[in-house]
């Protein structure tokens, strides 16, 4: 989610890279903006129903979004440091929720600077927990601490395998028409219900082109280093319903099939292994990750977490649309369901291993890996490596720690190799 | 009637050694179905004829739990994975799950795959419970866990059975809200450790049983005369105040308890079934009503009020918020409780509670320094 | 009339007598903690100063990891409250205590008279601990007592990022292979003890004036950080090991004058 990460560019960055850095730089801006004139600014969850506000047209900015992008600049620290201090939080619960209480708290200092990129204090929340409960505590807090209301979709979670239930389905369904009602008498427009379906579609015209890009790196070697694809992340966050992402996605399409084309890649060395990666990008340390894979010659090539935007209904029928909010988020599944999706992913994309970022913050992508090991191990007989890192928190992750697990897994991939051809 | 150190020794035991009482059920040829922290509708299995008891762990330090679950979860959930996989809760025909935080979530995989032989009953409460549909989906939840109940009872449950049951439940909530008040009137008697006892107690026994042991109790406390209290006194806050130790430590530090709002005990009797016309409804209706609850989402500081009107009715000098170990729900609610409480003018504590390690020496120092402090 | 106040710590026992309940007598410590002969040392130790009896001593309060198991105390206290009492003995004038001890970093606020107003711990972590600190010098291969000095000749600080103990070990380790100074290693190990205690500090609220006590506070450069981490001064006696003896001491003397 975070720009401009990963790699330190030696040569200029491809044109879609520009285009998301001007797409993201303007939605900060038009928030600003907004709120400067007095109107309304929202923060959302990063799978909120954000079709509403896009064709309603009020700002929203995006806290986890925005917390990873201060933290790959390294500048969370000293936010997550008031948070405990200060503000009292356990340094336990989620180093996001950390970051983002501490700046809501700063920001009310007009003065305040120090975050990049800085946020406009929010006027309201939209509140979707499919990624997770301890969403739900963050809010309530942000929400008691500026005063200001919560717009919530309860999302539920899919404890088994089968598809929501006719029940769940309704009650999601029944809060996303009272969030649009609640949201037109808040900010006194009206809500047009043809733009609505306009921009609907072009939520699925996004999700599904990014898809297919993904799709591309499946090809041995793979045109992409899979770190890239972190960059995109902010277009399906912030910006799912917007037109400036098909764009900026169709410019990617064109970029890959060129390096598919020309036989070349962004994967910074030779590829000798390919792996899936699973859990968030530790963003403080995207760069030793990078570094120490190019190293060992490892393409991360494919990882779960970008395709968990992937938000997938007919536009126009409400059901399907809170069908899908219920189960896009990795962490709106069970175990089973995701990690069986995992295997497949590893048989497509003909993956050697999985690299499992243990993720302090996140209880719940850790329990995946821990319970769902065994399905990858048995499905695709492919090896996993754990390590203990943190998407935000830069006092858990070792880089020694890093070195050797992936030394060691890369030591496995080599040998099963060496057995398979000999 | 048996006199009331026998009483209070009868309940102690049982929240000692729920096993005990799995055993006993079991032998009379009852169906057990477990059912795990905070809040699920036993009310459903009550009525079909089953004990439903209580799974909340235990002090263990895991040995095997550590395959599935991550260090940094919930001790409770911990501890009652490493119980389920090393098959301490044989006996038991099924667990109710309700998924009510991230821990949960992963649980509810944990448990399928590292405990296989007692099948697992999940569901979800809603959240956003003002939206109109809250109570009509929760209801279907309950129907959804109703029939799976009824296929390991091998019967159905009838409407009539359900209502039975939720007069017995209601009838015990009362009964452990009166116990509170007459235990406050002797806390000579009812000390921190005993008030525990019977509370948790009402996990493991069927719940006509337990209310009809704890009636006795109050009458027998009846006919003592009131006892005056000259030491401290204190809330308690949180999951729960375990293990036995902490509350030795409070006694010995001559503090008593007087009110508590822990997910194990009062919160458990607080809230009663409302009235209405059929029985599903009822039980949802109550979810709907839970307030003040780090599992239930709400917006305002209801949870705060409630402790500070809690210490201010029985005259506490302070709340000691029993902090679980990993418990994020709980660790939001943190600073707001510190900081409201002592706006009220109401000195707090944090103890960290966790299954997985003995009670420190570092507890046993913080309450001595906030009686100290008092 | 003398009081007697004995600190048994996890990691040293430190004992202080005091005259009529605003004298120093005498002082002693001990390096070795609470299990060990430590305590029946100190107690000969400080007696043996100005050749007292036990039988001189009117009171004897014990505190620390060690005081339920002493035996001859008139009474104990938390080492909390003889902190509080023994610094505002020292320095009357400050109302916020940060003590790092072996195993515990406590945050504390005191009123006039040295009572306590609230505190808070570090959890079940050894993270910014005097622990932390003995096994980071363990692992650099210098005395503990000389990381203060060693850590001030610092001319550019390491970052050491992780907070666990054992991560921080082998972040250590893997600095020292990679041949950065000592120095500035050490000062690096000292930043996160202070980041760790400041936000400790923060979470308890700050009055002025600020003081240290306990073992590390004789650690100039942990010190040094913390009054940049916290931005304030932090006042450091020279009998702050010897704090909460002190207060034993002079809560002792007060429990006879009640």
């Amino acid at each position: 989610m975070g720009e401009q990460v990963g790699q330190k560019p030696k040569r200029e960055l491809p044109r879609s890279r520009v285009l998301v850095a001007e797409q993201t730089a303007k939605i900060y801006r038009d928030a600003f903006a907004a709120k400067a004139r007095g109107e309304k600014v929202g923060w959302s969850t990063a799978i909120f129903p954000q079709e509403i506000c896009e064709t309603l047209d009020i700002p929203v900015l995006y806290p986890e979004n925005n917390a990873a992008s201060i933290s790959a600049k390294h500048l969370g620290g000293e936010l997550i440091e008031h948070a405990e201090g200060a503000m009292q939080y356990p340094s336990r619960i989620c180093s996001y929720a950390r970051l983002n209480m501490a700046l809501a708290d700063k920001i009310q200092d007009p003065a305040y600077s120090k975050a990049d990129p800085l946020m406009p204090s929010p006027d309201f929340l939209l509140l979707a927990n499919n990624s997770c409960t301890q969403l739900m505590k963050w809010y309530e807090c942000l929400s008691r601490d500026l005063g200001i209301p919560i717009f919530f979709i309860d999302c539920l979670f899919n404890y088994y395998e089968e598809k929501p239930a006719k029940h769940k389905i309704t009650y999601i369904r029944k809060q996303i028409e009272k969030y649009i009602w609640d949201m037109e008498a808040f900010s006194g427009k009206k809500f047009d219900w043809d733009k609505f379906l306009e921009v609907q579609k072009r939520s699925q015209i996004n999700s599904k082109l990014f898809d297919e890009i993904i799709r591309l790196n499946m090809r041995t070697p793979a045109p992409m280093s899979g770190f890239d694809f972190f960059n995109y992340m902010s277009c399906l966050v912030l910006a799912r319903g917007k037109e400036s992402t098909t764009v900026i996605f169709e410019q990617l399409k064109k970029e890959v099939e060129e390096h598919i084309a020309n036989n070349t890649t962004t994967f910074p060395s030779e590829e000798k292994y390919r792996v899936h990666w699973e859990g968030i990008a530790c963003w403080p340390n995207l760069g030793h990750n990078l570094k120490t894979l190019k190293n060992y010659n490892v393409n991360a090539v494919i990882n779960g977490y970008v395709t968990a935007w992937n938000v997938d209904y007919e536009p126009g029928d409400l059901d399907s649309m809170a069908s899908a909010y219920a189960s896009s988020s990795t962490n709106s599944l069970s175990t089973n369901t995701i990690m069986n999706m995992r295997a497949d992913t590893i048989e497509n994309y003909n993956c050697d291993g999985m690299l499992c970022h243990v993720n302090r913050s996140c209880k719940m992508m850790t329990f995946h890996i821990f319970v769902g090991r065994h399905i990858i191990e048995e499905r695709t007989g492919v090896p996993c490596a754990n390590f203990d890192g943190d998407q935000s928190d830069e006092r858990i992750y070792s880089e020694a720690q890093f070195e050797t697990r992936l030394q060691g897994l890369v030591e496995i991939m080599q040998h099963r190799k060496e057995a398979n051809h000999g | 009637m048996a006199d009331l150190p026998e009483m209070l020794a009868e309940l102690q035991s049982v929240a000692d050694s729920p096993k005990k009482m799995l055993a006993k059920y079991l032998a009379q040829g009852k169906k057990v179905v477990g059912c795990f922290p905070i809040y699920t509708p036993a009310e459903l299995v009550h009525a079909a004829g089953m004990i439903p008891m209580g799974v909340w762990g235990g002090q263990v330090n895991p040995s095997v739990a550590g395959q599935y679950a991550p260090i940094f979860i919930c001790s409770i959930m911990r501890s009652c994975l490493e119980f389920g996989m090393l098959g301490k809760y044989k006996g038991l025909s099924a667990v109710i799950m309700p998924i009510l935080c991230d821990s949960f979530r992963g649980m509810s995989g944990a448990w399928r795959v590292g405990v296989k032989d007692i099948p697992l009953i999940a569901l979800i409460q809603p959240q956003n419970r003002e939206v109109d549909g809250a109570r009509e989906f929760l209801a279907a939840e309950y129907g959804v866990v109703k029939e799976k109940l009824e296929e390991i009872a091998g019967h159905k449950i009838s409407g009539d059975a359900i209502e039975n049951s939720i007069a017995i439940y209601n009838s015990h909530n009362a009964t452990l809200r009166e116990f509170a008040r007459a235990a406050n009137r002797h806390l000579d008697v009812i000390t921190p450790k005993i008030r525990h006892a019977v509370m948790k107690s009402a996990h493991f026994m069927e719940k006509a049983e337990h209310a009809a042991k704890v009636k006795d109790i109050v009458l027998k406390l009846a006919e003592l005369p009131e006892h005056k209290w000259t030491g401290r006194k204190v809330v308690l806050t949180g999951i729960t105040a375990e293990p036995g130790d902490l509350l030795d430590i409070l006694a010995e530090n001559k503090i008593a308890v007087v009110g508590d709002d822990l997910a194990q005990e009062s919160r458990q009797f607080r809230t009663d079934i409302p009235a209405g016309q059929d029985p599903l409804d009822r039980l949802a209706g109550q979810w709907l009503s839970r307030s003040a609850c780090s599992v239930v989402h709400e917006k305002t500081s209801a949870r705060p009020d409630l402790v500070i009107k809690l210490a201010k009715e029985n005259r506490a000098d302070g709340v000691i918020i029993c902090l679980m170990s990993f418990c994020d729900v709980e660790e939001y609610e943190y600073p707001l409780l510190a900081k409201t409480t002592a706006q009220a003018g109401l000195p707090s504590v944090c103890i960290d509670i966790d299954q997985s390690t003995e009670n420190s020496g570092q507890a046993r120092t913080k309450l001595q320094t906030f009686v100290e402090m008092l | 009339m003398f009081t007697l106040g004995i600190d048994i710590g996890s990691t040293a026992c430190k004992a202080v007598i005091l005259q009529d309940g605003a004298r120093v007598e005498a002082r002693a410590v001990v390096p070795l903690g609470t299990g060990t002969s430590g305590a029946g040392d100190v107690l000969q130790k400080v007696l043996a100063v100005k050749n007292r009896q036990i039988e001189d001593m009117e009171r004897i309060l014990v505190t620390g990891y060690g005081r339920f198991t002493f035996a001859g105390a008139d009474s104990q206290k938390s080492e909390l409250s003889c902190h509080a009492r023994g610094v505002n003995f020292l320095f009357p004038s400050v109302r916020t205590i940060i003590d790092i001890g072996g195993q515990d970093i406590k945050a504390m606020r005191v009123n006039a008279k040295g009572f306590l107003e609230n505190f808070v711990m570090n959890d079940k972590c050894a993270a910014g601990t005097g622990k932390f600190l003995d096994v980071m010098a363990r692992i650099i291969n210098v005395k503990v007592n000389d990381l203060g000095e060693i850590g001030l000749k610092a001319t550019e600080e390491v970052n050491i990022s992780n907070t666990c103990t054992v991560f921080a070990e082998s972040e250590v380790i893997s600095k020292l292979s990679a041949a950065v100074r000592i120095e500035d290693l050490v000062a690096g190990i000292h930043r996160s003890v202070a980041k760790r205690v400041a936000s400790l500090a923060f979470r308890n609220g700050i009055v002025p004036e600020v003081a240290m006590s306990g073992g590390v506070a004789l650690n100039k450069g942990v010190v040094a950080l913390l009054e940049e981490e916290i931005k304030r001064n932090i006042l450091v006696h020279e009998d702050c090991q010897l704090a909460g003896a002190l207060g034993a001491a002079v809560l002792a003397y007060e429990e006879l004058h009640k």
